[in-house]
């Protein structure tokens, strides 16, 4: 007897209960009770279809890959089912099977990946044959062939973290730092015995970072106190602002070229960037003058090893291969939806050095200088030709910070109160504002969205800059006057830490009453001016009182 | 040129119950699937009343495509189901339990936070088997085309991504079935605008009130003479530990009354009919708001262009059967015919035929049918005439007319229970207000209960919304009160002379004359679409996880 008899349920009760049940007889015997009653045909769909799911799940449990009906699994199923498999030739008969079965792309992915993963890969024993790809790929341009530093060459040296520091008004970005403060991290983890030791001779690697632009030596010096081993740099008055052609010049020929006793290693091990707007391009185009590959916008670097099975990196098919010292740059994808990990690995014909990164500013502590670190700076020397100067800067322009409404003893602010003479409101909100020392001039957002029409002189005034709440600033004056404003939430938020807060509002119901110091129920219009007399004459005390006192 | 984007077989715009469905059917089917979701969450956008129906006539109902659905992501099954007649006090309340068991195999009440996170999870694990998966936070902002041929999509957060079948199951307010022509946003009676409160209840109150079990739920339907004559009804849902009240109104009645759509709720909320129920707790988890099609208008009859299938609300596929509401089921039948379509379709060797035979298959199946009854369609002309409004008013308002309602009572409920008759009825005030009000009238008893509810004003429920605030996505194109005035009170988040919300009225005075103008923030915006109609406006959707973010939906 089971434990649900259905005839006793309604439709919409049963559905639960009897996909609560996992025993095959017991619904069966349900079955026959609803036959016997009612006979009702969904009661008799539901429980039908709960015992062929459980019996399609017994099924797959059992299904024998080296037997089973692949016409019968999903693509899904076929994914579970062969993830378990390891034996290659069991793999290659479902394959067979499955292209002559139902033949389904997706289900043949699956299948071959996994064939992939337990082989290494298709194919013999025996090195790939290597072809350059011009030859390979005759019908195709082939921009690098012109490239004078594409080097088909392995067996060269590669050591150090070089770090690219930006400066901006004359100082290091954070992110400049933030990058050197992981740099640090990184090498002394390598150099550790929990790392590598050193380089593959034992000898410790180091952070060296690069400071580019004019008047720089002090910057440099910095640099070596957030983290640097050595500071290449060079100073030049024409380098006072970013440019592609000179700095790109400069940082490879630094790294590359620069015949110096300290490196005699053909390029960096590794080099950093900051994903800044200069940042970005930077890294681009050195990345690619050294022929090498760039992960950009990662949002973390770790250094170890890579079991390697493509044969295009590995030389030799169907085998993995352990790769040493391996700069994992993880980055978003997707817009943060998931995360890939972007290796630069070497070919057997062609080295891909330095293993470079660009870095999201922020992802990274910014880390604490140390005055008493030691380090060397190298100043970087070379005539620079004038041909890199072709592109000419003639005008530059620094964004405005916006207007701050923070750190004064007073804001008064304005809102919709304003609105049968928003003009005149504003200049009254304006003369109260010069009557104090110092005083800001703040909106609420109500103000800001409105079709209200100012005049010239103070149209200048309303704009999002001097908006006060959720989505604008957060002020905590001394004073704080609020005049035609009602007290939303949002503009609370903004304003309620402040030590004293007027009110002016015609409504004596408003909600800013109830979390103002002094509430002065009245039009604006009139009060503001005798506020303003007041603040002039030193009296303000005595308008205050008048109000009342909340 | 295509080489040059990221391609995918399918892509699904909306994980909605309809992108969901669609997206499921696609991936069992191993088609290789991405769906693009513009919420930080599904079901973070979403609004619906809360009745999902499984009707034993469809291809698809969203447990045969969501095995567990049912225990894992709806509320309660419902199974009692009334309306109540209402005129000031008399309420006369009819059973409407056989139509709404019509052709029903289940009802569940759902949220639709809940309920699309759920499904997306499962849509994500099975488009992933495939070599897609399902993305949050991308708002998809147009259509690609090549040579005049739609051909992918475009996206605020992504590059652009071409796909051999586009299903656009972007909902009521979709961008892409404009883009393609399909759809407008001109006439305001081709809609209806919800509201809904979803309030806190616990369940052992709700089996007291109720006087059902925690697996029962229960359907109450309102109308009549509370909604100051604006054509539509209320209804009240019951959820797990909440219930669902809101309000469904044509919106060219709501605009042409002028009237505020919080306050119609509000109206709702304190009628003493719902003191039994409230009895004097009233704690609001949150107000949320969306247009909605009406099916019998605007369901296109051959929703695809090209390489685009249009699903569920995008396409017009929501069916208001008298009171009974039905979009999510329509929505989960279309997607999986869509599906179905596109596999035929390759099958056949010819994936472009996927739309032809969409076509066919809504037809077939008799989703059309439902959608746009053709009783519907001949009844129309004739009742929908103010002439026939108005004799029916007389009419009913006589003595005699009292008279024989006394004497139909029964033949009332009756009539009131036959899908057929349902079908028919015409989209008049006289359906909508006359006839309820004078059923309650006359045949109804006093409500005894007071109900003194407090529910928040708009301040505070706008307050209560979660924002992540980005830049404005609706431009008033003409902020003149002739053109756009409107917007003040069918936004379901502005009113007259309410300063914090989206629309406000301003008069303006330059050189002595004056000027009655509207301005607009979008920040306390819900997305609702109503303004896209009633205002004139340059309408689309905020960026990828930005807006208003509900938690209960
Ligand atoms: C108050 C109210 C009560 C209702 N009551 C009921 C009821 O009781 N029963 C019933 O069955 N129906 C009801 N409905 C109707 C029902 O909600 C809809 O018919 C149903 O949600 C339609 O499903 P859909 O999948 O087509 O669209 P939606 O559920 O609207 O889903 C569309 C999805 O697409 C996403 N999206 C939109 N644009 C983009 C873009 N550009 N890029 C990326 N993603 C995008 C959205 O975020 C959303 O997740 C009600 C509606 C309302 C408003
Ligand atoms: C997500 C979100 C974020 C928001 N962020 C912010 C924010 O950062 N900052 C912000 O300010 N708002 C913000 N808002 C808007 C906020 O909700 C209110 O809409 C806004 O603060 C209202 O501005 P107000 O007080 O000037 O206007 P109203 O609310 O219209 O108030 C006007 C007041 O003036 C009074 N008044 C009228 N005439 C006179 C007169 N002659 N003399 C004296 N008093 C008069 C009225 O009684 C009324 O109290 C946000 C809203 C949302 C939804
Ligand atoms: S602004 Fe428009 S879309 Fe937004 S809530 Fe108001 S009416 Fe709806």
């Amino acid at each position: 007897m089971p434990t649900i008899d259905p005839t006793d349920h309604e439709i919409a009760d049963l559905g639960p209960e009897v996909n609560g049940i996992d025993d095959v007889e017991e619904l069966e015997a349900m079955l026959a009770l609803e036959a016997d009653g009612e006979d009702r045909g969904p009661v008799r769909t539901l429980i039908e279809s709960r015992i062929e799911k459980l019996r399609a799940a017994d099924e797959e449990e059992d299904a024998d890959p080296g037997d089973v009906d692949l016409a019968e699994l999903t693509i899904a199923d076929v994914a579970n089912m062969v993830r378990d498999v390891d034996d290659a030739a069991v793999l290659r008969g479902l394959l067979e099977r499955e292209r002559e079965g139902k033949d389904r792309s997706g289900a043949i992915t699956q299948i071959e990946n996994r064939i992939e993963a337990v082989e290494g890969s298709e194919g013999g024993d025996g090195e790939v044959e290597y072809v350059p790809p011009e030859e390979k790929y005759p019908d195709l341009d082939h921009p690098t062939a012109d490239k004078q530093y594409v080097e088909g060459t392995s067996g060269e040296t590669y050591r150090d973290m070089w770090v690219y520091c930006e400066t901006q008004q004359g100082e290091l970005i954070d992110v400049s730092k933030e990058l050197l403060g992981k740099a640090r991290e990184l090498m002394d983890e390598y150099n550790g015995e929990e790392g590598y030791g050193g380089d593959e001779d034992g000898t410790p690697e180091e952070v060296i970072a690069v400071v580019i632009g004019d008047d720089v030596v002090d910057l440099a010096e910095e640099a070596i106190a957030y983290g640097a081993d050595r500071v290449v740099y060079h100073e030049d008055e024409r380098l006072e602002r970013f440019r592609h052609k000179p700095y790109t010049e400069l940082f490879a020929h630094m790294c590359r070229d620069f015949d110096v006793d300290w490196r005699d290693y053909h390029e960096p091990r590794y080099t950093v960037f900051p994903a800044t707007n200069n940042g970005r391009d930077l890294s681009a185009l050195v990345q690619g003058e050294l022929d090498s590959g760039l992960a950009s916008d990662c949002s973390d670097l770790y250094i170890d090893e890579a079991m390697i099975s493509n044969p295009a990196k590995t030389g030799i098919p169907g085998d993995s291969v352990a790769f040493d010292r391996v700069l994992h740059m993880p980055r978003p994808d997707f817009s943060g939806f998931e995360y890939s990990t972007i290796l630069c690995i070497d070919k057997p014909h062609r080295d891909f050095h330095p293993q470079g990164a660009s870095v999201i500013p922020g992802a990274f502590d910014l880390p604490d200088p140390d005055p008493d670190r030691e380090g060397e700076l190298v100043e970087h020397d070379l005539e620079l030709p004038d041909e890199w100067f072709q592109i000419e800067i003639v005008d530059h322009d620094r964004l405005e910070g916006g207007v701050d409404l923070t750190g004064h003893d007073v804001v008064v602010a304005l809102g919709r109160g304003i609105g049968t003479d928003p003009t005149k409101g504003i200049e009254l909100g304006l003369e109260l504002v010069d009557a104090f020392d110092d005083a800001a001039f703040g909106l609420s957002r109500g103000v800001i969205t409105a079709s209200y029409q100012f005049g010239g002189h103070v149209a200048d005034y309303v704009s999002e800059e001097r908006q006060i709440g959720e989505s604008g600033q957060v002020v905590e004056p001394a004073v704080y006057i609020a005049a035609g404003i009602s007290g939303a939430v949002q503009h609370k938020v903004g304003m309620d830490e402040s030590d004293t807060i007027i009110a002016i509002n015609d409504d004596p119901d408003a909600d800013i009453r109830g979390f103002s110091d002094y509430f002065i129920e009245g039009d604006l219009f009139e009060v503001l001016p005798r506020l303003t007399a007041a603040v002039e004459s030193g009296n303000l005390a005595a308008v205050a009182a008048e109000a009342s006192d909340d | 040129m295509t080489d040059d984007h990221e391609h995918y077989e399918a892509v699904v715009v909306g994980a909605g119950p309809g992108g969901a469905a669609a997206a499921a059917a696609l991936a069992r089917q191993g088609v290789e699937t991405l769906v693009l979701e513009r919420g930080v969450d599904a079901g973070s956008k979403n609004v619906s009343g809360g009745l999902i129906y499984a009707e034993e006539s469809a291809p698809y109902t969203i447990d045969s495509l969501f095995p567990d659905f049912r225990e894992a992501a709806s509320e309660r099954p419902v199974d009692d189901y009334y309306i109540h007649n209402v005129s000031g006090r008399d309420v006369k309340t009819f059973d409407l339990g056989r139509i709404h068991r019509h052709d029903t195999d289940w009802c569940d009440a759902v949220l639709r936070r809940k309920m699309d996170s759920w499904l997306a999870e499962r849509v994500h694990e099975l488009t992933r088997e495939t070599g897609g998966g399902l993305l949050t936070e991308v708002r998809v902002n147009g259509l690609l085309r090549e040579n005049g041929e739609i051909v992918g999509v475009t996206c605020d957060e992504l590059d652009p991504i071409t796909a051999d079948l586009i299903v656009a199951a972007d909902g009521v307010n979709s961008e892409l079935a404009r883009d393609a022509g399909l759809m407008d946003w001109d006439e305001p009676d081709d809609w209806f605008q919800g509201v809904k409160a979803v309030v806190e209840m616990e369940p052992d109150a709700i089996a007291d009130r109720f006087g059902i079990d925690d697996d029962e739920g229960a359907a109450h339907l309102f109308s009549g003479d509370l909604f100051e004559g604006v054509r539509g009804g209320g209804f009240l849902y019951t959820n797990e530990d909440s219930l669902s009240v809101g309000t469904v109104f044509h919106l060219d009645s709501l605009a042409a009354e002028r009237a505020e759509p919080h306050e119609l709720l509000d109206a709702l909320l304190t009628h003493p009919l719902l003191d039994q129920w409230l009895q004097g707790e009233y704690e609001e988890r949150e107000y949320a708001a969306k247009l909605v099609p009406d099916s019998k208008k605007v369901a296109h009859p051959s929703p695809h262009r090209g390489r685009l299938l249009l699903v569920g609300d995008a396409a017009g596929q929501m069916q208001a059967q008298g009171p009974i509401i039905k979009g999510m089921n329509h929505a989960v039948t279309a997607g999986g015919l869509a599906a179905e379509a596109y596999a035929d379709a390759k099958t056949r060797g010819d994936p472009s035929a996927a739309g032809e035979l969409y076509e066919a298959k809504l037809n077939e199946e008799g989703v059309m049918d439902q959608l746009r009854p053709a009783r519907y369609r001949a009844t129309r002309s004739v009742s929908e005439s103010d002439l026939l409004g108005t004799i029916g008013d007389a009419v009913i308002r006589s003595p005699i007319g009292a008279a024989g309602l006394k004497a139909f009572d029964g033949a009332i409920e009756r009539a009131f229970n036959s899908p057929f008759l349902l079908g028919m009825v015409p989209d008049t005030r006289f359906s909508y207000v006359t006839l309820p009000t004078r059923i309650g009238e006359v045949l109804g008893e006093p409500v005894t209960g007071d109900n003194d509810v407090e529910p928040p004003d708009l301040a505070d429920r706008i307050g209560d919304l979660t924002y992540d605030v980005g830049e404005p996505h609706i431009e008033l194109v003409d902020n003149s009160f002739e053109a756009s005035g409107t917007a003040v009170t069918a936004c379901p988040v502005s009113a007259v002379g309410f300063g914090g919300g989206c629309y406000r009225e301003e008069t303006v005075r330059t050189n002595g004359s004056e000027e009655r103008l509207v301005s607009l923030d979008t920040q306390p915006c819900v997305e609702c679409g109503t303004c896209a109609i009633v205002a004139d406006t340059e309408w689309e959707h905020p960026a990828g996880g930005k807006g208003v973010e509900y938690e209960q939906g």
